[in-house]
């Protein structure tokens, strides 16, 4: 893929059972009719190990990603699937998003829409930005919580072991877990409910270099998603 | 951060990004390293962006004989 295009390497998470949908440019109007200039896929095991690695046409608006790699995710579970896009500044000032549906096929409850994790080039050099962004934060409801709760994350290092803290407060109590990611692993990291009868109220996520993170909410019962979101960057 | 030895940057990957944020190349990487002129103009902020390549970027100067910044 060319240099001089500017580039961004999203990621999200796929498991068997769920009809997940990616709209690959969510920017669009009739006029401009924007689309990326290349776009490639690959998809990872928990371990780190590449099980696809697709060539698409950039044109593509939505992608099926159950019929890409819901044979892969069948046989060897949870994927990390990587979206390596390339696109022309001029057409995208910001950067091109990926927004997705993610439904179980057998679902009771309505679909959910998520934008996906944009984390290397998700702020390009032109903008100016300057905030972390590798320190994120998540808020839980008010309310008793009846799901199950975990943060799925995955590192898209190349050579490098991410060494990240998952920090969960129970009405200002602190409970540290230390994770360690491989290159290209990833994982779920379940989060109590409730710890000595205090309930989750948030969790933060702190690692040298930004991870693919998604929030993930489970039924109790059966595992269906009921949550798949993005936390918010951690500013103080 | 831990990372995994490796005898030597594999020339195989200089025409892929290692910055996606400033498009730095790892042969853009090298070349600038064994210049010593690194950091190049306009890649000073590679890894502090979206941080996504940080890990990767220490270790790369490491083997390209860099001492990484703090």
């Amino acid at each position: 893929m060319s240099s001089e295009l500017d580039a961004l390497l999203s990621a999200t998470f796929h498991e068997a059972g769920y009809a997940h949908m990616i709209e690959l440019v969510h920017q669009k109007d009739a006029p401009a009719r924007r689309r990326l200039a290349a776009l490639r896929v690959d998809a990872y095991d928990a371990g780190g190990r590449r099980l696809a690695v697709v060539e698409l046409d950039p044109a593509q608006d939505i992608l099926d990603l159950d019929a890409l790699v819901g044979d892969a995710a069948r046989a060897h579970g949870r994927l990390l699937v990587v979206f390596d896009a390339r696109y022309d500044a001029r057409i995208f000032p910001y950067r091109p998003h990926h927004y997705a549906y993610l439904q179980r096929r057998d679902a009771a409850t309505a679909p959910l829409y998520y934008a996906l994790n944009a984390t290397l080039g998700g702020v390009p050099d032109r903008i100016g930005a300057v905030a972390l962004n590798n320190f994120e934060t998540y808020l839980f409801l008010d309310r008793p919580l009846t799901e199950r709760y975990a943060l799925a994350l995955g590192n898209l290092s190349r050579f490098a072991t991410a060494e990240a803290q998952v920090i969960t407060y129970y009405d200002g109590a602190r409970h540290t877990e230390d994770v360690r990611l491989p290159p290209k692993a990833h994982a779920e990291i379940a989060l109590a409910a409730a710890r000595d009868g205090a309930r989750l109220r948030r969790v933060e996520l702190k690692a040298l270099f930004r991870l693919t993170s998604y929030v993930v909410g489970r039924r109790p019962q059966g595992g269906e998603l009921v949550l798949f979101d993005h936390l918010f960057t951690y500013f103080k | 951060m831990s990372l995994e030895p490796a005898a030597a940057l594999d020339p195989g990957l200089d025409g892929e990004l290692l910055c996606y944020c400033t498009r730095l190349t790892f042969g853009e990487l090298r070349a600038a390293c064994a210049a010593k002129g690194w950091p190049p103009p306009g890649k000073e902020r590679t890894g502090r962006l979206c941080t996504g390549c940080q890990g990767d970027l220490q270790h790369c100067l490491r083997l390209l004989g860099v001492r990484a910044p703090a």
